[in-house]
């Protein structure tokens, strides 16, 4: 492992970039139509929730990312095989990613260029943040993070100063009933983005300040929340239910709408660089966490050497996960959240958590009955 | 990389043992004592010196005392030889007051700043090459060395690269000693401290380290002095050498050391904490440690106020990313991205590209490596046709270029932007790290538009946050993020409302400023102040 150290600022500025990363630019929690925001906002109810489970394992190894406590909870050889299948699991979501990434910009702008050169590129940039390391990583976040919000606060000026904003597409509020809100967030918002926060799990022991976990992390996941919201709304009351449903990417299509002054439109450029900041933060950190587990998992000394296979292995899936556009979104609005993030971000973590609870619980009753 | 790393360990331990070697190098001369016959001596100084005649050595004999004196011409100030050591062997009757001759030549009758006695030969060849005369005498074993520094020094004249407006006209010169007396007039300090060393083990060059006892943070202070330690090399004709020897990774196109020829700027780093390595035989200091947004703060900035500024200092960044961006930018737009240009305004590029026989890659690389090689040139030219010819050459070309039909007239546009805003970089070595990237950033926006022009950037940002000079992350008060020293980065404070030091560059001694330093007209009902004041 890397003896990276960081602030709880930095911390919470990963947490918000990882969160929105892809979440805002795919339509999150479409099936709840005009009330997505509102399955947003329940799904980081829950996500917060869940990262208590992540934040009380934290408690009991300070000192451990999630790789080593689960050797020390459930024992060495169950440990390391669940060890093995986070890593698979942060490598597969890395190279899931890094297909949505590519699968945007060759279905939007570059469409006659291989997906496989679009990919290439983004990975080796990865790579290289990798090889430098976590706190590079960390600060370039924070490089990033003003020009996130400076480009966010333009884009909604923008697109209420056009006059696109038609509130009454958001209403009327709960038209299917409260159900379809719940189901989505229960399948789809509580485990992605909220739920990733998983991955974190693998970081939280960089932070310099081990109090400020709670702060920096819930802190983030709440502004994020609220960002993504407030584009999921903006989405709907710009382009209506209804196109909002049927569209891939929604927040493109809506800042394809911007048109002012016979000058300013088409600002599809804003939109690429956020998507160039927001999947660099998301792929590099499940990528770092797998080199981090790897390296954890099998006593690697150098974590630099491994940013090499694993970014190779990111690139060849991201092309060959699916075979195409259709299939990969099937995957992952119906197979990924029940067969994996179900059962790893939620789950595992909560065995997990009885377990250590009734370990120390033990630990604690030895010295004092000795 | 780690391959790489592995390489230069190799490389340090080689070096170790060279280091050994050279201890052991027979190259100086053996330190030998001084003899006691003067022409024995001298005919020493003639045999090591090969007879160079700007060795003078001038045999003299005082109330039956035999002597010489030796001095190499043109280091020296023949006035002082003449007014004060000569003149003094020629007085004959003299009243040594029961001392010894030597003791009394040295003491009392050479008229000297500074006389020392010395015993070998190694201190002769030394004080000999700094500008020291030597005297011999007859029968004593040892010598004296008068300090009659004195060479033809430059002027101290308007800086010629980091120009101002309103600030001070005077810059350093090729002088160590100038230099110092430069900075010890503008701080008036005993906590300004200076350390000396040579380094070069052929030229000996003097170096001098000063910063601000309690300001500067020590451990940065003991880095530079081990770092500059380390050097072992025959020579340093500049203060280049330096900085190429002490940084902290060479793999860079960013300088992680600031230079300049303005000695109040150099003032107010020192105030700010850095170290400044002064070297003779330049007019450049280097300081140390660098952070990105330094150079973009030009000594202006302090002394116009803090609105006009900090409008000057946002222009200068908006300058530095068209200058890196500028042809990237054209490129990705005509050739990835028509759709996002105002219609008329693409049609009117795409009316003048029409007869335009290359792709717009190889357009633009035409247009800036002409231009690279004018401004090339300019700097080479002898001065009276170098103007000439640069805007001659520029305007004959561009003009001709575009009417030939290889170019079109925007990428004259976008190159000669490109070009003007280049200069407006306040350090020449970040402005050239921006024309070194562009050309980079041209040949991704080539292959994939803006994205490659945004992974380019991206790369880039990697690349700033993991570079530290001295130990100091480059982007310091942005990221990692510091708030408290934001007043002198995108926007200049007032000066009143600068009250702090930049964190981790100076240590402990942070507070710049008092309290209530803003200015303003008197309060009403103030008017009698000055009573207020005595109670």
């Amino acid at each position: 492992m890397e003896k990276a150290k960081i602030k709880a600022s930095q911390m919470f500025i990963l947490v918000v970039l990882f969160e929105m990363g892809s979440a805002i630019l795919v339509g999150l929690g479409v099936q709840a139509k005009q009330d997505a925001w509102m399955a947003v906002l329940l799904g980081l109810m829950g996500g917060l929730l869940l990262f208590l489970i992540y934040y009380r394992l934290f408690k009991y190894y300070p000192d451990l990312p999630l790789t080593s406590y689960l050797q020390k909870i459930t024992g060495k050889w169950i440990g390391g095989l669940l060890g093995l299948l986070y890593i698979i699991y942060f490598i597969y979501m890395a190279t899931r990613v890094l297909r949505d990434f590519g699968e945007l910009l060759t279905t939007t702008i570059y469409t006659s260029t291989p997906l496989i050169v679009i990919n290439s590129l983004m990975i080796l940039t990865i790579m290289y943040g990798i090889h430098k390391g976590f706190e590079v990583i960390a600060r370039v976040g924070e490089l990033y993070f003003g020009i996130v919000y400076f480009m966010a606060i333009a884009g909604i000026i923008l697109i209420s100063v056009s006059g696109l904003i038609h509130i009454e597409f958001l209403q009327p509020v709960f038209e299917y009933g409260w159900k379809p809100v719940v189901g989505t967030a229960l399948k789809q918002t509580i485990t992605f983005p909220f739920g990733e926060m998983v991955v974190f799990t693998m970081f939280l022991p960089f932070l310099n300040n081990h109090k400020k976990v709670k702060l920096a992390c819930m802190g983030g996941m709440i502004l994020a929340g609220i960002n993504i919201a407030i584009t999921a709304a903006i989405n709907v009351a710009t382009l209506g239910a209804e196109l909002f449903t049927r569209s891939n990417f929604p927040l493109l299509t809506t800042i394809g709408k911007i048109q002012l002054a016979n000058f300013i439109e088409r600002l599809d450029v804003l939109f690429m660089l956020y998507l160039v900041v927001g999947g660099f933060f998301k792929i590099s950190l499940y990528f770092y966490a797998a080199v981090a587990g790897t390296a954890d998992l099998f006593k690697f000394k150098n974590h630099q050497m491994l940013s090499f296979p694993i970014g190779f292995i990111i690139l060849f899936a991201s092309v060959t996960i699916a075979s195409n556009y259709a299939e990969h979104i099937k995957e992952g609005l119906d197979v990924i959240p029940v067969y994996l993030n179900w059962p790893l971000q939620i789950i595992i973590p909560c065995f997990l958590l009885v377990i250590a609870f009734l370990r120390n619980r033990k630990k604690k009753k030895t010295p004092s009955a000795s | 990389m780690p391959i790489l790393s592995k390489l230069l360990k190799k490389k340090q331990k080689q070096r170790k043992n060279d280091n050994y070697r050279q201890q052991q190098d027979p190259q100086k001369p053996e330190n030998l004592p001084i003899l006691r016959e003067y022409k024995d001596n001298i005919s020493r100084i003639k045999g090591e010196f090969g007879n160079s005649n700007d060795i003078v050595i001038r045999e003299i004999v005082h109330c039956k005392h035999r002597g010489a004196l030796v001095y190499v011409d043109g280091l020296v100030d023949s006035r002082a030889i003449s007014d004060f050591i000569l003149e003094s062997f020629n007085e004959n009757d003299i009243d040594t007051d029961g001392m010894d001759y030597f003791q009394f030549m040295t003491e009392k009758a050479v008229a000297l700043g500074s006389n020392e006695v010395i015993h070998d030969w190694n201190q002769v060849y030394d004080m000999l090459l700094s500008g020291n005369t030597i005297i011999f005498l007859e029968g004593y074993n040892k010598a004296i060395s008068g300090e009659t520094k004195g060479w033809e020094k430059r002027a101290i004249t308007e800086p010629s690269t980091q120009l101002s407006i309103r600030g001070p006209k005077d810059s350093f010169t090729e002088t160590l000693r100038t230099n110092t007396a430069l900075l010890r007039r503008r701080i008036k300090s005993p906590n300004l401290w200076l350390e000396s060393m040579r380094i070069g083990t052929v030229s000996q060059t003097d170096i001098a380290i000063m910063y601000i006892k309690g300001i500067a943070n020590e451990k940065i202070v003991k880095e530079v002095k081990d770092r500059l330690k380390r050097i072992n090399i025959d020579s340093i004709s500049s203060s280049g050498y330096i900085e190429q020897l002490i940084e902290d990774q060479s793999w860079t196109t960013f300088p992680t050391t600031y230079h300049s020829e303005r000695p109040d700027t150099v003032t107010s780093q020192l105030l700010e904490g850095r170290v400044a390595i002064i070297v003779d035989g330049t007019p450049f200091v280097i300081t140390a440690p660098a952070l990105f947004i330094q150079f973009f703060q030009a000594a202006d900035d302090y002394y116009s106020r803090f609105d006009i500024s900090t409008g000057i200092r946002l222009l200068r960044i908006l300058a530095f990313i068209i200058a890196l961006l500028g042809p990237a930018v054209y490129i990705a737009g005509t050739t990835f991205h028509q759709e996002m240009i105002p219609t008329t305004m693409a049609i009117a590029i795409a009316a003048q590209r029409e007869n335009v026989p290359f792709p717009a890659f190889v357009e633009a690389l035409i247009m800036e490596v002409t231009f690279e090689i004018l401004r090339e040139a300019g700097l080479r030219l002898p001065r009276a046709v170098g103007q000439a010819v640069s805007i001659v050459g520029a305007l004959v070309i561009g003009q001709a270029a575009v009417q030939a039909g290889f170019v079109s007239p925007v990428m004259v546009i976008v190159v000669s932007i490109t070009a003007i805003a280049n200069f407006s970089t306040p350090v020449f070595a970040m402005a050239i790290a921006a024309r070194l990237i562009r050309f980079v950033l041209m040949g991704l926006a080539t292959i994939l538009g803006f994205y490659g022009i945004m992974l380019g950037l991206m790369f880039m940002s990697i690349h700033l946050c993991s570079l530290r000079s001295f130990g100091i992350p480059y982007m310091m008060p942005i990221a990692p993020f510091n708030m408290r020293n934001q007043q002198d980065i995108f926007v200049r404070f007032p000066i009143w409302a600068m009250k702090y030091r930049p964190m981790f560059i100076s240590k402990g001694n942070m507070v710049r400023s008092g309290e209530n330093q803003k200015p303003g007209p008197p309060k009403q009902g103030d008017d009698n102040q000055s009573s207020k004041g005595e109670s």
